[in-house]
């Protein structure tokens, strides 16, 4: 290898990055015996490091980085086993929804208006409850930003009843979300229609 | 929405070497921001596709360099011959000559280089990835991304020379 040939190669070398780089080799090795390459070669390195410090110092404007963080998405992330449960579910469901489709041809919307009840228990999060099973003090903080965002809030209650909670004007879930995984009780009008139960509240007491 | 540890851990170990490649290619700190909100969103959604979490890194900078190519509009030829001579004696800039300017005088000689040398070239003074991991962010071979790194960098010696 010449020097021709040497620069042609050190042109493109980094050091550290690039020790590693049999590329390289033949030519740091020609640099060491030609005292005219080596001193090219540093005059090559100073320039990159001034460059390389150049681009190092642009920074990410403040706050960035969480608001990366906060807009993450919920990934939908499954493996076989989780498709097989999937379809699992999507089939057992579909018999219910036929079950429960003739039924409601011999009995139109059966409506059951009932009586006031005191419910205690403690808050759901239900759309994560009915999908993953998701309760309880580690789920709190998730559940928490469910209801506050609007989605459905339910109790489940000791006996192991769950009921949806709605308002009588207004939705429930701002007076809700703090207790999230939480226990509180309620006093409310409980209302089933083809057997689904919901809890139009009246009164929240939390502890 | 609970806050995931190890998503949170992927974007502060990276979201300063994306966003600083983001910057360098668009010279304008909203649409690097942008590049990189969107380049961890991709992640958070395909990210577990990924087997192999060695290659992280590079999966995150190839994202963002495809996400950069679909909004430019605009291509441009770009010569991929191999070093020639006048590149091997191109003298580099004086170490002086670049401390003076500043950053912004440096993204300005960068911005001035055409898109397909200036991807290789930012890459190549990051110091984050190797010859190889390049060519696998920018998918091209790794002889073009020597030579458009060698062709750039006479490219913006030229441009730093004349700021003197």
């Amino acid at each position: 290898m010449n020097s021709s040939e040497a620069k042609k190669k050190l042109l493109l070398y980094r050091r550290s990055i690039d020790d590693g780089d049999p590329q390289f080799q033949g030519a740091l090795e020609h640099a060491l015996r030609d005292p005219d390459l080596a001193e090219w070669l540093r005059e090559q390195r100073s320039s990159y490091d001034a460059i390389r410090s150049k681009l190092c110092e642009i920074e990410p404007p403040s706050g960035l980085a969480e608001r990366i963080i906060r807009q993450r998405p919920i990934p939908i992330r499954r493996g076989w086993p989780q498709v097989l449960q999937l379809a699992a579910a999507i089939v057992m469901l579909a018999g219910i929804i036929a079950v429960w489709l003739n039924v409601s041809h011999t009995k139109e919307h059966s409506l059951v208006q009932g009586q006031e009840i005191v419910v205690k228990g403690e808050v759901l999060d239900m759309t994560c409850y009915i999908a993953r099973n998701a309760s309880g003090p580690k789920h709190a903080e998730c559940a928490r930003e469910c209801i506050r965002k609007g989605l459905p809030v339910g109790i489940k209650s000791e006996d192991g009843r769950v009921y949806l909670l709605v308002g009588k004007i207004k939705p429930v879930n701002g007076e809700l979300a703090d207790y999230a995984a939480k226990t509180v009780t309620i006093r409310g009008r409980e209302t089933m229609r083809d057997g689904f139960v919901q809890l139009q509240v009246e009164e929240i007491r939390k502890f | 929405m609970a806050v995931d540890p190890e998503f949170e851990n992927l974007v502060n170990l990276y979201y300063r070497d994306l966003y600083r490649f983001g910057f360098s290619l668009t010279r304008s700190e909203a649409d690097a921001c942008d590049l990189t909100q969107q380049t961890f969103y991709i992640w958070a959604n395909k990210g577990h596709q990924l087997k192999d979490l060695a290659r992280v890194k590079g999966w995150l900078f190839t994202t963002l360099h495809r996400e950069f190519l679909q909004t430019c509009r605009r291509r441009e030829w770009l010569s991929d011959e191999p070093i020639s001579e006048e590149a091997q004696e191109l003298p580099p800039v004086p170490t002086d000559v670049v401390d003076r300017m500043d950053t912004q005088t440096m993204l300005e000689a960068l911005g001035q280089i055409g898109e397909g040398y200036r991807a290789p070239l930012v890459l190549y003074y990051m110091e984050d990835l190797s010859y190889k991991e390049i060519a696998n962010v920018l998918e091209i071979p790794i002889g073009t991304v020597q030579s458009r790194i060698a062709r750039g960098k006479m490219h913006l010696c030229q441009r730093l020379s004349e700021t003197k």
